[in-house]
């Protein structure tokens, strides 16, 4: 025979195939899943970010007369400001408004008396189920499109606008910026302004308020010398005061 | 008497399950997440309701410190043409001789200070000093562009508004809108290309000198990274 005495098992004379177990240990397997689990969840992150688009005009200088001017009625001017700590670091935010234009008597004087500058601190925007702060501010402004865009909304939601979920969703959006940039209903034009001290935080709020109000005329803009003596004028520091500090 | 016959159980548990469901497990977050990237300063963005995703590709992100130190990170398109890698050794390039040619300086890198460079995710330091910069090693590159051990990080900015004669940050944003990417320039004008990040209690001074150059370089349309927040809060 051509089989091989291995001299062991001789005591029968029989050797037995061994049967392989095919049971195979997956312990290290799991632990090396495990540790290369461990590894992804600390080294990588689930979270994207989401970005806010705004644009800016551009700094050149503009003729006079190609200027837009906004319809007076209309506007309404938004300072942000905050009160901050040693470091700088800003603690509390508040918020400044007018309507119209800065009042500006004809010898180039600041009267307060002329139009009035509010001030308010920066509250959160909801509370209790109802608008307060700014977001109180915008939407009284901004009631004809809130009104029309919230009833959208609810049909958007029960999905009445059209058969497919994509199609609804598309309806809802093109007549949501119908509705918005429809010049026949009464519209603020928001001008948002900050003071070096704002802190960034208030000024995201501020756009992100523009987003949640529907309103889709609003402007960043530079600081002007007067909207600083209103501040000034509305905190209680006298205007000759200010000029000395500078 | 019968013998009450205790059944031995073997303690080997058959572990097959357990491997399918890491195994499972690990490809939903290989395949969800993405990798962080290393920034010189972790900052909390405001919170938004916006819902635009930040894009992965053709992005600038421009990152303010609280303090006002200024960084920049690049990322390049899907096309393995114009990697990330690839762009970010074609920018800097640019930039060193855009600098020699403004500021009548000679500084000429080496090919393997272009390629550490080129493995950065995130940079900002004076030109003059990039060349020593890249000739540190990884930990000491970190420490140097960490605003808390190193107060004067970041990419020099002012609020220069002569192009003939621009700033640093203006040389480095000029030379990201003219990489041979062509995907880049439509991003920026398009107003995804660029985002600034910053944290929620920097003050606007900060972040106004940032916009304020961009806006002299007419790139008036840009993001602002946030956190999402729900409408109902």
């Amino acid at each position: 025979m051509a089989q091989i005495d291995t001299g062991g098992d001789s005591g029968k004379g029989k050797s037995h195939q061994k049967k392989m177990s095919i049971h195979v240990d997956f312990t290290p397997m799991v632990d090396m899943n495990m540790l290369l689990i461990t590894f992804f969840m600390l080294c990588t992150t689930m979270i994207k970010s989401q970005t806010l688009q705004i644009s800016l005009p551009t700094n050149e200088k503009v003729e006079k007369e190609q200027q837009n001017k906004v319809k007076q009625s209309e506007a309404i001017t938004v300072i942000l400001d905050s009160d901050v700590d040693a470091e700088g670091v800003p603690t509390k935010n508040y918020l400044y408004y007018y309507e119209g234009m800065p009042p500006v008597t004809e010898e180039g004087q600041i009267d307060l008396a002329l139009n009035p500058m509010k001030t308010e601190e920066f509250l959160p925007n909801e509370a209790n189920g109802a608008a307060q702060g700014m977001r109180k501010i915008f939407q009284e402004r901004n009631k004809e499109v809130v009104e029309r865009i919230n009833k959208l909304k609810a049909q958007w939601k029960n999905k009445e606008l059209a058969s497919t979920e994509a199609a609804n969703d598309s309806v809802y959006q093109a007549r949501a910026k119908e509705i918005r940039n429809d010049s026949t209903l009464k519209r603020p034009v928001v001008i948002i302004k900050a003071t070096p001290n704002a802190s960034y935080e208030s000024l995201v709020t501020a756009l992100d308020e523009m987003q949640i109000n529907s309103i889709s005329r609003y402007q960043i803009d530079r600081i002007s010398h007067n909207d600083s003596v209103m501040m000034m004028a509305v905190k209680g520091i006298p205007y000759g005061q200010e000029t000395a500090e500078k | 008497m019968g013998k009450v016959k205790i059944k031995r159980k073997s303690t080997l548990i058959d572990m097959t399950a357990m491997s399918d469901v890491t195994v499972l497990l690990l490809t939903f977050f290989m395949l969800t997440s993405t990798f962080l990237q290393k920034e010189p300063i972790t900052v909390i963005t405001p919170s938004s309701v916006s819902e635009i995703k930040v894009p992965t590709s053709n992005l600038v992100t421009v990152l303010v410190s609280p303090k006002g130190n200024v960084f920049i990170s690049l990322a390049g398109d899907k096309d393995s043409t114009y990697s990330s890698e690839n762009m970010r050794a074609e920018l800097i390039k640019n930039v060193v001789a855009r600098y020699n040619d403004v500021y009548g300086t000679k500084i000429a890198l080496t090919q393997s200070e272009v390629s550490t460079f080129a493995k950065t995710n995130m940079f900002g330091v004076g030109i003059k000093e990039l060349k020593g910069w890249l000739d540190l090693s990884q930990e000491q590159r970190d420490a140097y562009i960490d605003p808390s051990k190193n107060p004067k990080a970041g990419i020099p900015i002012d609020m220069n508004q002569d192009l003939t004669k621009p700033n640093e940050f203006q040389i480095w944003m000029n030379a990201i809108y003219n990489l041979t990417n062509p995907n880049m320039e439509g991003a920026i004008k398009r107003g995804e290309g660029i985002a600034i990040k910053a944290d929620k209690s920097t003050t606007y001074e900060k972040i106004q000198v940032v916009m304020d150059n961009l806006q002299t370089m007419k790139m008036n349309k840009f993001s602002l990274m946030t956190a999402l927040k729900s409408e109902d809060e």
